[in-house]
């Protein structure tokens, strides 16, 4: 930890360097930041294996504390009032040792600011546990550089109790196989993925495997857990009914080329649409609807269907009028016997 | 008969065919799996081979096109509802309500100016002389009294199930609403007679009974059990007065040997054949055309299409119009039927046919459906997500002789 420190001041520094005269406030901001981030650490250093220790170290949230720990007085104003209305103003007894943490990763006060912002639940959790969290990131692959930015970028992750989150990583890794590195490069590009339903998760990841013939790697570099199943599967169908994607055979062979599942996720929905699709927006927003109530009257359920075989339509008996039974004029959908 | 002589040649020559392929069959046979030893035998479901037909094929005919009506094909179709004009209830207002417009009543009848010139070297029909009075004309022949209504463009809304009145008829009839153009192209004018030849599973027979300009009408389906099913549609719509028998013939007889029961005799003919059904091909397993049992009756379908056309040219008037309709979208089972039936009259039975330009009656419902473009014989309505309509192909003939 204070190697770590040690290795910042090292950085700050050399950003200080070419002429910062101007901005000698911030200097002066920065290094006292640093400054008690290192004597946190180096306090916390000494009692690691005690939780509670950390918190001793912990001083009062107040305004006082908050400047100097480094913050403006603007900056400690927005993360005072932010803690008082989700705590309520008696029970402003709440330590900074999240701040601490936080301040210890090398995250800068604005960024502190942004996170609580986003994530004002983090006011509420104890110090001890934030920094334990941390620690199970890392453990998790999540290292220098990474762990900055995914906390910056989802900073909710650090209200997930490690247990859950370790959960999370192990369902991925044992039912999806993905590989220990392609696991850290998920957390890194899709942290949001330890928040969803286990099961909704396997759907994504066997749609994707089965359905589309993507591997574990194709799925990894595309980012595919940072789009929402209906965003995927529109995508996919409407490729796959206009004639542009194929399901693989069992021997992995397609009669067309399938564009990649990067190119298909990223790209905007003009360039989606001009590229790929080769259709009007039009087009896509009604069968986007289409697909939508297809799925509704399905029950969202994937059926391990053979790679070899077309996508199961229901099939869809209307015309036929029998009297009495108006009830079942209409769309009656029956499922295809297989 | 002449008639019973062509059927002999056209029979004759798909005998010989046969003959030509068993050969080719016994050198196949070499090749074949040997099943004892195979572990899998490649199982390749209907519907697949449907698909897989009609990409080879519509990409080519279609060419860009394609994509598009492929995405509609394998997505949910759109429905119209035909309003039952002797039902007392009125559910026109109610379906108002929910966003639906009859797409007959609300044509386009401003002529476009940018529309293309008539194309193609047959004769033109009379009353068009420009396209301003064209326009307005072709709304004025088009077959009374059908009112049909859908959802916009793009609206994916769905019809609830048609209420019975209380005379226990039915208020409207769910149907494709492309499949009521021929009805209307079909210009049924006042105390005609009509001739369905086709007629299961009997949505444009009830159509062409919403005009009420039919004197007299003449519904055949070969299928028998698909002809009880239009009973029991008429039944559910039509008041007892209109079932009687001079009003209404309902039989099942083949409609190829139509010639035995009367020539000469309609004003109008509707013969909507049976075809690939290409929508229905790619979702329906049971009973499907391409599947491997039914694979000789599909290469059966041109003749048999032809066949019926003819007698539709026979059993009309002279000066009447048949009205020849398929939902597929091939050719071969399109536009080249129409000509080879208007050839094989012409050269075997004497009567002579002109193709009647149906652009006017298109433009008046370009913004309901997609018409394919460019198309000399006949007009096509593909099917496009935001109008999932069709597929429907229909050409108007006039019997001149």
């Amino acid at each position: 930890m204070i190697r770590t420190c040690g290795h910042q001041v090292v950085r700050w520094s050399l950003r200080l360097s070419p002429g910062f005269a101007l901005k000698s406030a911030l200097v002066e901001q920065n290094a006292r930041q640093l400054a008690y981030a290192c004597r946190m650490c180096s306090h916390t250093q000494e009692s690691q294996t005690s939780r509670a220790s950390a918190q001793r170290h912990g001083s009062e949230l107040s305004l006082r504390t908050l400047l100097d720990m480094g913050f403006t007085e603007t900056q400690a104003d927005q993360v005072y009032e932010g803690a008082t209305k989700i705590l309520g103003r008696k029970s402003v007894t709440h330590d900074t040792s999240t701040i601490t943490a936080l301040l210890a990763l090398g995250l800068n006060a604005s960024s502190i600011v942004k996170i609580f912002d986003k994530c004002p639940a983090l006011y509420t959790e104890k110090g001890a546990v934030v920094q334990q969290r941390i620690q199970n990131l890392w453990k998790l692959g999540l290292v220098e550089g990474s762990i900055q930015r995914v906390i910056s970028y989802y900073p909710h992750i650090l209200t997930i109790p490690a247990k859950r989150v370790n959960a999370a990583v192990q369902f991925i890794r044992t039912k999806c196989l993905f590989t220990a590195q392609q696991m850290r490069e998920i957390l890194r590009d899709s942290p949001e993925v330890v928040e969803e339903d286990l099961n909704e998760l396997e759907h994504k990841f066997q749609y994707a495997y089965f359905r589309m013939g993507v591997k574990q790697a194709e799925m990894v570099k595309a980012k595919l857990f940072k789009v929402s199943m209906e965003e995927l599967r529109c995508r996919h169908c409407f490729l796959e009914r206009r004639g542009f994607y194929q399901t693989p055979d069992k021997k992995g062979q397609t009669l067309i080329i399938n564009p990649k599942l990067k190119d298909i996720l990223s790209a905007t929905e003009d360039i989606y649409l001009s590229q790929f699709a080769k259709a009007t927006k039009e087009e896509l927003d009604v069968f986007r609807k289409l697909v939508a109530r297809e799925d509704e009257e399905k029950g969202n359920t994937l059926e391990h269907c053979d790679i070899e075989e077309d996508e199961e339509e229901a099939e869809e008996d209307l015309t036929d009028f029998k009297r009495g039974s108006m009830g079942q004029l209409g769309y009656v959908k029956t499922k295809r016997k297989k | 008969m002449a008639t019973q002589r062509l059927w002999n040649s056209m029979a004759a020559q798909g005998v010989l065919h046969n003959k030509v392929r068993n050969l080719l069959q016994i050198t196949q046979k070499r090749h074949r799996v040997k099943t004892k030893w195979a572990a899998t035998h490649p199982k390749l479901s209907a519907t697949n081979l449907a698909l897989q037909n009609f990409d080879a094929m519509y990409s080519m005919q279609l060419g860009e096109l394609w994509p598009s009506v492929r995405v509609s094909l394998l997505s949910e179709r759109k429905y119209g509802a035909l309003v039952n004009n002797f039902s007392c209830g009125d559910p026109v207002t109610d379906l108002q309500s929910l966003g639906c417009r009859d797409f007959i009543a609300s044509s386009s009848t401003a002529a476009d100016p940018f529309s293309p010139p008539y194309s193609g070297s047959h004769q033109f029909d009379q009353h068009i002389v420009n396209e301003g009075i064209g326009i307005d004309l072709a709304r004025a022949s088009i077959s009374p009294n059908v009112k049909c209504l859908v959802f916009p463009k793009g609206d994916t809304s769905r019809f609830k199930p048609a209420r019975l009145d209380s005379a226990g008829l039915l208020t409207y009839y769910l149907m494709d609403a492309a499949s009521v153009l021929p009805v209307l192209a079909l210009n049924v004018q006042k105390e005609e007679s009509v001739l369905d030849l086709c007629a299961a599973p009997g949505g444009k027979t009830l159509a062409l009974l919403q005009t009420q300009a039919v004197r007299f009408i003449w519904a055949n389906d070969w299928s028998g059990s698909r002809m009880s099913r239009l009973q029991r549609t008429l039944n559910s719509c039509l008041p007892h007065d209109l079932l009687s028998e001079d009003k209404l013939c309902i039989t099942s007889f083949d409609g190829r040997e139509w010639h035995e029961l009367g020539e000469n005799t309609f004003d109008k003919v509707l013969v909507d054949v049976p075809c690939t059904t290409d929508r229905h091909s790619l979702i329906e397993e049971d009973n499907n055309i391409f599947s491997r049992s039914r694979t000789k009756e599909k290469r059966n379908l041109p003749l048999c299409q032809t066949q019926l056309l003819l007698t539709g040219l026979q059993a009309v008037r002279k000066g009447g119009e048949v009205m020849y309709s398929t939902c597929t979208l091939s050719q071969l089972q399109n536009q080249c039927v129409v000509e080879q039936a208007i050839s094989l009259a012409n050269q075997e039975l004497g009567i002579t046919a002109e193709i009647v330009h149906l652009q006017p009656f298109t433009t008046l419902f370009k913004d309901t459906f997609h018409f394919a473009p460019d198309l000399n014989v006949g007009a096509m309505v593909l099917p496009h997500l935001t109008a999932n309509f069709g597929p429907i192909y229909f050409c108007k003939l006039r019997r001149l002789s």
